[in-house]
């Protein structure tokens, strides 16, 4: 996770908040937020090596299949539930929204734009999108749904999510002014803060 | 490896939680490696329904490597280069410390089946008994597996300052119907031996083999898996020179059949009887009226709960509740669900993957 990214994060968590990150991965974002923000936080992770690299951090780490575990975790009363490049691989991504936004008052989603540039000029000349928010060619991703800015956004209103705050990055992971004001064509990747409305 | 074995006496005594108090007992320790000049490097473990202090290497006390050696060592996943470890056999043990083998100070002869009844807090009292003895305030870690693992949730509640993380390994915060029901058929079969007398066998000089040998060769069936116990077997016959009994057949009676005779030397049956009522009898979540959250809010350590998918008896629902409930109170725990073809028996051998989860929480 670059820099940018995780003060976008870190910025809209507050002090001393209960905090569960969906796809944890090795705990780095979580350390931090323990770190400098005081948190309780857990992860939740499904890679075996990851999750050995947030025991061995001292990151509280729950081994559980995302698409399969989310409920699981409603009586816990969480203030933000973070979702970093994961929505795109879950098997239900609209569901997997909802059920973060009932275990949790906020969630933080940060997903990678289809809608990107590049990747319009990668499909124009007939080959599947490969940029550094998309690494993976089309026979190795996980990527199950992948979207735009604008259906990102046009989902949230159909599910009656509130967007809060929301933050468009450029390809150098940077808040530039054309990223920041037509970000369905300069935005590589959509930062989200969402709520109930 | 430093090896000592002591039998520790505490003249202060013990109020169990019966109500019932004991006005001495003795605790037999085993303890690994070296203690620390400012005594942080300490480490308990707690042994399960049949263990006892001798959890490592083999030792001039005996020659038999320790039940969890797999696990305890040097280099190993619990590093006895690195830490002091400690483990006793439990109040009501017949391996050396106070329990119905011990002598009765007030009759001058031995308790049998009136030592008495021993819960899992009291242990944790008693362990804690022996940390004050040892001059250890806190404790590194402390795990144990099954009824060991129960212990070691119990010591963050009784204890919340005294340890700074807990490993609880094919465990569960209450023993499960099931549980009480098998343990129920094991205490059944112990009861009818007609050798068992009313539980006043020692007195007599005789021992209820038949039915401590029939109660651990169904305990050996819940510690094991379906797909272990094929993979081991089969359906293969025993050969007729090494039948334990002319009445057997299949190899995986033969060995249900060896290991019972094997206990029934070894083990004491009104020990049987009191280990198993402790089990059956531990709720974590008794004095808050089932709330367990509400009794781990008092949790200060880091836990670890890990369950085995093979395992049947505590299986990995029970180790995902306390993980459950200790994240809905804001406890720091972590939650692994292990592949382990052994069943519940898992928690003894040393899987790659649990030997790295557990040394790098150790060391975390």
């Amino acid at each position: 996770m670059n820099i940018q990214l995780k003060n976008i994060i870190k910025n809209w968590i507050p002090n001393e908040s209960k905090v569960i990150d969906f796809g944890c991965g090795d705990g780095s974002l979580l350390e931090d937020l323990i770190d400098q923000k005081g948190v309780c936080g857990y992860g939740v992770e499904i890679d075996h090596s990851k999750i050995q690299e947030c025991i061995i951090k001292g990151i509280s780490v729950i081994e559980k299949d995302i698409d399969e575990g989310i409920q699981d975790f409603e009586s816990s009363n969480f203030d933000v539930a973070i979702m970093a490049s994961s929505i795109q691989c879950l098997k239900e991504p609209h569901i997997a929204l909802r059920k973060m936004l009932n275990l949790s008052k906020q969630c933080i989603v940060t997903l990678p734009n289809l809608g990107f540039w590049k990747c319009r000029l990668d499909l124009a000349s007939g080959k599947m999108p490969v940029t550094p928010n998309l690494p993976s060619s089309w026979y190795e991703t996980k990527n199950l749904h992948l979207c735009t800015i604008k259906d990102f956004e046009k989902l949230c209103e159909s599910e009656g999510f509130s967007i809060n705050e929301r933050f468009f990055l450029n390809d150098k992971g940077n808040k530039s002014i054309l990223s920041s004001n037509i970000p369905n064509t300069f935005a590589s990747e959509g930062v989200y803060l969402l709520a109930k409305k | 490896m430093k090896i000592n074995c002591n039998l520790v006496k505490f003249d202060e005594g013990l109020d169990l939680e019966s109500g019932a108090r004991l006005d001495s007992f003795e605790l037999m320790t085993e303890t690994y490696g070296e203690l620390d000049e400012d005594k942080s490097n300490a480490i308990l473990i707690c042994h399960a329904f049949s263990g006892n202090h001798h959890a490592a290497g083999a030792s001039e006390h005996s020659e038999e490597a320790g039940w969890w050696h797999n696990i305890v060592g040097p280099g190993k996943a619990v590093d006895t280069d690195k830490y002091f470890v400690v483990c006793s056999n439990n109040l009501g043990g017949c391996a050396g410390s106070s329990g119905p083998l011990s002598i009765n100070p007030i009759s001058q002869a031995p308790y049998g089946k009136d030592f008495p009844s021993v819960s899992v807090v009291d242990w944790v009292n008693s362990q804690k008994l022996l940390s004050n003895y040892l001059g250890i305030k806190k404790w590194h870690m402390v795990l144990g597996g099954s009824l060991g693992g129960m212990q070691a949730l119990q010591w963050s509640i009784s204890y919340p300052e005294s340890l700074n993380k807990a490993g609880i390994f094919a465990a569960a915060a209450k023993s499960s119907t099931q549980n009480i029901a098998m343990n129920e058929v094991g205490r059944e079969a112990i009861r009818k031996d007609k050798n068992f007398m009313n539980g006043d066998y020692l007195l007599h000089d005789i021992k209820p083999r038949s039915g401590l040998k029939t109660a651990r060769m169904l305990g050996h069936i819940t510690y094991s898996s379906e797909a272990i116990m094929d993979q081991k077997f089969g359906r293969n016959f025993q050969d007729i020179k090494s039948k334990i009994d002319r009445d057997v057949d299949y190899q995986v009676e033969n060995y249900l059949q060896y290991k019972g005779e094997k206990f029934s030397d070894i083990f004491d049956a009104n020990s049987y009887i009191l280990m198993t009522k402790a089990m059956d009898g531990y709720d974590a979540s008794f004095a808050t009226n089932g709330d367990l959250e509400k009794v781990l809010s008092r949790v200060k350590a880091k836990l670890l709960v890990i369950g085995f998918d093979s395992d049947w008896l505590y299986p990995p629902q029970r180790s995902k509740e306390i993980q459950l409930a200790a994240m809905n109170v804001g406890v720091a725990c972590s939650c692994v669900i292990l592949e382990g073809k052994q069943g519940h028996d898992s928690f003894l051998f040393a899987s790659n993957r649990y030997v790295d989860i557990l040394k790098g929480f150790i060391e975390s």
